[in-house]
């Protein structure tokens, strides 16, 4: 399977009991940061995306909120545009995940087709294509964009990019939401047709319709785990698939787990729960439930459904007062040995077919040398149980990165071999690439590796 | 919630070229009067069985807030559209120059209609409409909608414990019926908001000088959405309007106070 290393933003310095008198998300007051600590906590997420993709990961991921404390990345575009340039620089082959910009958020959404297309070409292929809906926080109250449009919104606009990367002559879109009489944008993703198409989303029938329909990617992006929700929602993906003629194929899903690992369990306690309460608290939970499903946000059907239910789903709303216990009893954050924490990602990887896992290391106020160490353990003694996962199955990953296409001209790329051909679909080895090899995909410019690099 | 001693019809006019039908209230009889209700949604209250005594009370709900057809206001795209919409609603209903009263959102509904179609009713009356932004009396919309469910009635009311303000907010006394009814409530809202979001101003202050026809404006002195600033900014527009303030009175100015309101409105009709 493959593994990336998923990264959200926050602010690393709030103050205690920030949750009691402050939203994460909207109106959470600037006053209240230091700009240098915010230099340090957006240096510190872009250092510990870099120590991932040099310690193995397949990918890194990035996600887009604005007005937020618990993930400053209002445009992850920027952050994954640094990453790629620099994973480029040293030889290093993984995918930039940008999950994503929120298309449903958008007043310009061509603009994100030139962004990804640009990141596209400029990683040399890596680019996976996030397209969510975005947070109803963020559509409808950053943004300010109608609540009951955002749907509309977003179907428009992914076929608006999906068409602006593919159309071979310039043409006009006479939209709802968009017109414009000439879209012929430069540069166009390297990848053809396009990049994978990754969709997040929390699993609602109408989404996992949508994205199985279309063959894309499901990323279930949730807070909660695979304990609460994971059964109710992968069941229905899959069953789902069988009634629309899809196969079995694993790497159709792509599923998000808050991990941190220590030498022993106890130690896994100690070093990291209190940073763990303290991102449930100021984060995801600190966000009101009102913020997550403005008026119009969902449909008459599925509020009477939650509300039958009991509740939303999942840990939201109890995440402003959850215990460590809480976490680790939920499997919303899973913690522990790498023995530990192995077992528990296998199971419900094996239980629910995810080939590819996203795994959040760094949460709230964690330190970029406590979450260096989570990944250092992370990747040398976890990821080597999770790759092999899938590799007696056989399955094509065809929502992955396929690099650069071979060269057709007579132009030599100046700085090194160009690779010729698609990254192949097949096993990745376990074990980091050996220094001074090039992996697929990658066109070294011939500069050594600074510090760090080697792998 | 619909408690009333009134026998309230339901018709589904078709509009907009068979696209769209809405669903009006009617009850009553006399010369008629055309309601336009805020951004909750229609609920038949005990203002509209006062003016079903002497008048037909036509009683529109806004695209997509009728039970079972959620989506209808995906038909409506722009808010110019929704005035075209209820053009066509009060010609379809064989209206010849009724009279119109709109409430918060249904204010702003209501004064449109009348500056865009300045001979479309009668006479026109505006309980504490949106439809106009001060940057000094900034209207709190979204901290309403997306706020927490506890801080609504003080927006709404003067004195939100009041049993008038409470039975407004009243959930269904059957529990079995919560659920769709919250669910309902907050899609109703969606589909009002559709045209007054973030901000409700569709510049409407460059056009509310076409309004030709008497008109009443209402505010409430406490009104914690709209602040009563916008009372002088509508009557200073409308040429020869009457503008009452009315003490002690929030937002929704029938919940607060429902005797003078029906004092006001009755005497302005009847005039």
């Amino acid at each position: 399977m493959k593994v990336s290393l998923f990264a959200q933003v926050p602010y690393r310095y709030l103050p205690d009991g920030f949750e009691e008198r402050y939203t994460s998300a909207v109106t959470p007051p600037y006053g209240l940061v230091e700009p240098g600590r915010v230099h340090d906590s957006l240096f510190s997420a872009y250092a510990e995306l870099m120590a991932g993709a040099r310690a193995g990961f397949d990918g890194i991921c990035v996600t887009e909120h604005s007005q937020s404390s618990y993930d400053m990345s209002p445009n992850p575009t920027l952050m994954a545009s640094a990453v790629a340039a620099a994973t480029r620089a040293e030889g290093l082959d993984v995918a930039i995940a940008v999950l994503g910009r929120s298309l449903g958020k958008t007043r310009e959404p061509l603009k994100i087709a030139e962004e990804y297309a640009l990141l596209d070409v400029m990683s040399g292929g890596r680019l996976i294509a996030g397209f969510p809906v975005g947070l109803s926080y963020d559509a409808n109250l950053n943004a300010a964009l109608p609540a009951i449009e955002t749907r509309e919104r977003y179907r428009e606009h992914r076929e608006l990019i999906l068409r602006a990367w593919t159309a071979p002559e310039p043409f006009p879109w006479n939209g709802k939401f968009e017109k414009y009489g000439q879209v012929n944008i430069w540069p166009r993703p390297v990848q053809q047709p396009y990049p994978p198409i990754w969709i997040p989303g929390t699993g609602s029938p109408s989404t996992l319709r949508d994205i199985l329909s279309n063959d894309f990617a499901f990323v279930y992006l949730s807070w909660d785990g695979p304990k609460l929700v994971g059964r109710e929602v992968f069941d229905r993906y899959w069953e789902l698939a069988e009634s629309l003629g899809r196969d079995r194929n694993p790497y159709r899903v792509a599923f998000l787990q808050v991990v941190a690992v220590a030498e022993t369990d106890e130690r896994a306690e100690r070093e990291y729960g209190r940073h763990l309460e303290a991102h449930y608290r100021s984060g995801p939970g600190a966000i009101p439930g009102t913020m997550m499903a403005v008026p119009g946000y969902v449909e008459p059907a599925g509020i009477e459904a939650m509300l039958r239910a009991g509740g939303p789903a999942g840990m939201l709303a109890r995440m402003r007062t959850a215990s460590f216990r809480d976490l680790v009893d939920t499997q919303v954050a899973i913690v522990g040995s790498p023995a530990t924490v192995a077992d528990q990602i296998e199971a419900f990887v094996r239980e629910y077919r995810i080939g590819n896992l996203l795994v959040m290391l760094q949460n709230g106020s964690m330190p970029r040398d406590l979450t260096e160490k989570n990944i250092a353990l992370f990747t040398s003694e976890v990821l080597p149980r999770l790759r092999p996962i899938w590799d007696s199955e056989g399955w094509v990953n065809r929502w992955w990165p396929r690099g650069l296409p071979a060269p057709v001209s007579d132009t030599p790329v100046p700085d090194g071999p160009v690779p010729d051909g698609p990254v192949p679909d097949g096993p990745v080895p376990d074990g980091p690439v050996p220094d001074g090899q090039v992996p697929d995909g990658q066109v070294p410019d011939g500069q050594v590796p600074a510090e760090g690099s080697a792998r | 919630m619909t408690t009333s001693a009134t026998a309230v019809r339901d018709e589904a006019v078709p509009v907009w070229a068979g696209r769209l039908r809405v669903h009006v209230k009617v009850a009553g009889s006399g010369p008629p009067v055309v309601f336009f209700h805020a951004l909750s949604g229609l609920s038949w209250e005990p203002l509209l069985d006062r003016l079903a005594e002497r008048h037909t009370v036509y009683a529109p709900e806004h695209p997509g807030t009728s039970p079972g057809e959620p989506r209808a206001i995906d038909e409506v795209r722009t808010f110019a559209e929704l005035l075209l919409v209820y053009d066509e609603l009060i010609g379809a209903l064989g209206l010849d120059r009724p009279a119109a009263i709109g409430q918060s959102f249904g204010g702003m509904v209501a004064a449109d209609l009348a500056a865009t179609f300045p001979r479309l009713f009668s006479r026109l009356v505006l309980l504490s409409p949106v439809g106009l932004w001060r940057d000094d009396a900034p209207i709190p919309l979204m901290e309403m909608v997306a706020g927490p469910p506890e801080n609504l009635a003080g927006y709404l009311f003067a004195h939100p414990d009041s049993a008038a303000a409470q039975a407004v907010l009243a959930p269904p006394a059957d529990p079995s019926l919560i659920p769709a009814a919250i669910a309902q409530g907050a899609w109703n809202i969606g589909c009002t908001t559709k045209f007054a979001w973030p901000i409700a101003d569709h510049g409407l202050g460059r056009r509310l000088h076409r309004v030709a026809v008497p008109t009443l404006v209402v505010w409430g002195r406490e009104d914690a959405l709209v602040p009563v600033a916008y009372a002088g900014e509508f009557g200073g527009r409308i040429a020869g309007s009457e503008v009452e303030v009315l003490d002690d009175c929030g937002h929704v100015v029938q919940a607060d106070q429902p005797a003078r309101i029906w004092a006001a409105i009755s005497h302005f009709l009847d005039s």
